[in-house]
């Protein structure tokens, strides 16, 4: 058997976890994964906590939703604290939005705080795409897929006017993904 | 009925698509070219795909007043010639019910695919259940046999579409693809193959478009402008389509050919899929995302030395009688998880003398797996 992770993203409805998510899902595919992906649906995705819930594995997926999160990625503190609850036992990394999100000390749980929302609105002069820099930066830590297959994913999923201010978002996370941490 | 290969609409290789916008690359692979329908949570993002992607492939889309318009409009087209389908939910999925009828006495080819939701009523419009299993088997009045299947996958979402028509041609039958909230919402990767297999309605200039009084198979069928004097009535009509409303003989006739056309036929049409069943002593019986929960568990428990199996039912109508007896004779109990109040549960009882435990779930969520290993467990 192959390797199987679980990866959830939370946040505010509106903050763009459900496209952070999916453009995950995809470039998955695209590194020749199995993948499934769910999301909020309905009121929830519109305010209220959003989730954007990916399972990536090198065989068919039996169960298609998250059990328990190997890779919590939060950008809320209320969506942080509904989903902290739910992390895998063993091994969960937590990514947060440093502005977003005070984390609450947990044992056993390495979490890494990341300046995405700070970096989105003085960096990129877009207060939307600090879910790019998330997902960037939670691949550059993770490594989950490749660097090259996210960014066509975002290019295949993203409007056009808004495809060149999301890419560079991504880099950007990337970078700081890189910089600020990198557990081996 | 003619067979032929074509070549794929999309590009060969991997997608990520929801289950969905899987059925509207599945319609769309299989040859249809006419939808009508009226947008309904949770299935609506089939009908936007389809919108969009007709362009491509010159096929008619039309959004209609309501549900039962929608019907009616598939079922016209059908008899254009037309390879035809409508997607809702339970509420639009009631209206249709005369029109299913009138489709099914009419003998027309289409595809009604049900994303079902939390009903009855308009219920929970967001979330998933399985309910309308009954309403596929039994919704319209009078005796008539149709098909339904059960995706589990968006793979399935789009596959099962494509067998939907298939099956819809071969027997000349209103097919149903039972879809769930949380298999259409599902985005999961989902392979296109170079080529379709495609199946197309009989056609035989001048042969009776309603079978004869001997024939217990499937008509031709002609369609409209096709040259031929062609009568499409809802009442009980002859071979010819002429209306026969007295006729006692004429009636039991039609009836009976309708309905064995779909049930002498059941064993190539039903489809399930075992796992660990061999040394079975607890056997869980599934379908649809359920099926995925239940897999999940099985497997688990397996892991744990437990001799537990499942059996996946792909199609749910024509039922699978004879292996769910067979199984019946081996296991000591059969679980059914279920999100609606037992539908399926009451089916398999008529076939088995061993016990059948329900969990029957209706709150608009998923069943879990951890709850299906928690019962499966107390039970062994």
């Amino acid at each position: 058997m192959g390797e199987l992770k679980q990866i959830r993203f939370c946040g505010f409805g509106g903050q763009g976890v459900v496209l952070a998510g999916t453009i995950l899902g995809y470039a998955a595919i695209k590194d020749g994964k199995w993948v499934s992906g769910s999301n909020s649906y309905g009121a929830q995705a519109r305010g209220g906590s959003a989730r954007s819930e990916v399972v990536i594995s090198d065989d068919p997926i039996k169960f298609p939703h998250v059990i328990e999160s190997d890779i919590l990625v939060a950008l809320s503190q209320s969506a942080y604290d509904v989903y902290i609850k739910n992390v895998a036992e063993k091994g969960a990394l937590v990514i947060y939005d440093d502005l977003m999100v005070q984390p609450s000390h947990l044992r056993g749980v390495q979490q890494i705080g990341v300046p995405a929302t700070n970096t989105a609105i003085h960096e990129l002069e877009s207060k939307q795409v600090a879910n790019m820099v998330m997902l960037g930066a939670s691949v550059a830590i993770t490594r989950i897929v490749n660097r090259q297959a996210l960014i066509s994913s975002v290019i295949e999923n993203v409007a056009e006017r808004f495809r060149d201010v999301n890419v560079k978002a991504l880099e950007v996370g990337y970078k700081l993904g890189e910089d600020h941490c990198c557990p081996e | 009925m003619t067979r032929r290969k074509i070549d794929s609409t999309l590009s060969p290789g991997f997608y990520y698509f929801s289950g969905n916008e899987a059925v509207a690359e599945g319609a769309i692979a299989a040859g249809c070219r006419y939808y009508a329908g009226y947008p309904i949570t949770p299935s609506s993002e089939t009908m936007e795909r389809i919108s969009i992607r007709f362009k491509d492939v010159d096929g008619v889309f039309i959004q209609m007043e309501d549900e039962i318009a929608s019907i009616c409009s598939v079922i016209g087209a059908v008899w254009a010639g037309a390879k035809a389908m409508t997607v809702t939910s339970g509420p639009g999925f009631s209206l249709m019910q005369e029109g299913i009828g009138y489709a099914a006495l009419t003998e027309t080819p289409l595809v009604i695919v049900d994303i079902q939701r939390a009903g009855p009523g308009t219920g929970q419009a967001t979330r998933v259940a399985s309910g309308d299993l009954m309403q596929a088997k039994w919704g319209s009045h009078g005796d008539y046999q149709t098909i339904a299947l059960s995706p589990w996958s968006v793979q399935e979402m789009y596959d099962q579409t494509i067998d939907a028509f298939n099956l819809a041609e071969k027997y000349r039958v209103p097919v149903f693809l039972m879809g769930e909230e949380a298999i259409g919402h599902l985005r999961e990767r989902m392979e296109v193959k170079p080529t379709v297999d495609i199946f197309d309605r009989a056609k035989k200039p001048g042969a009776p478009p309603f079978g004869t009084n001997q024939d217990d198979g499937i008509p031709p069928m002609p369609a409209f402008g096709e040259g031929e004097r062609l009568l499409v009535t809802g009442s009980t009509h002859n071979e010819f389509g002429i209306r026969k409303t007295d006729d006692p003989e004429v009636h039991a006739n039609l009836v009976t050919r309708i309905n064995n056309k779909i049930l002498k036929h059941r064993e190539s049409i039903i489809k399930t899929e075992p796992y660990y069943l061999d040394d079975a002593e607890i056997i869980v019986v599934a379908y649809g995302f359920t099926a995925r929960s239940s897999l999940f568990a099985v497997d688990r428990l397996r892991k744990e030395g437990k001799k537990v199996g499942l059996l996946r039912l792909k199609t749910i109508w024509p039922f699978a009688d004879g292996i769910i007896h067979q199984i019946g004779r081996v296991a000591k109990k059969l679980f059914v998880p279920e999100m609606n109040r037992g539908q399926v549960r009451g089916e398999i009882m008529k076939y088995v003398a061993c016990e059948v435990i329900p969990y029957n779930q209706t709150n608009g969520d998923i069943i879990h797996p951890h709850e299906i290993m928690k019962q499966v467990r107390s039970l062994l």
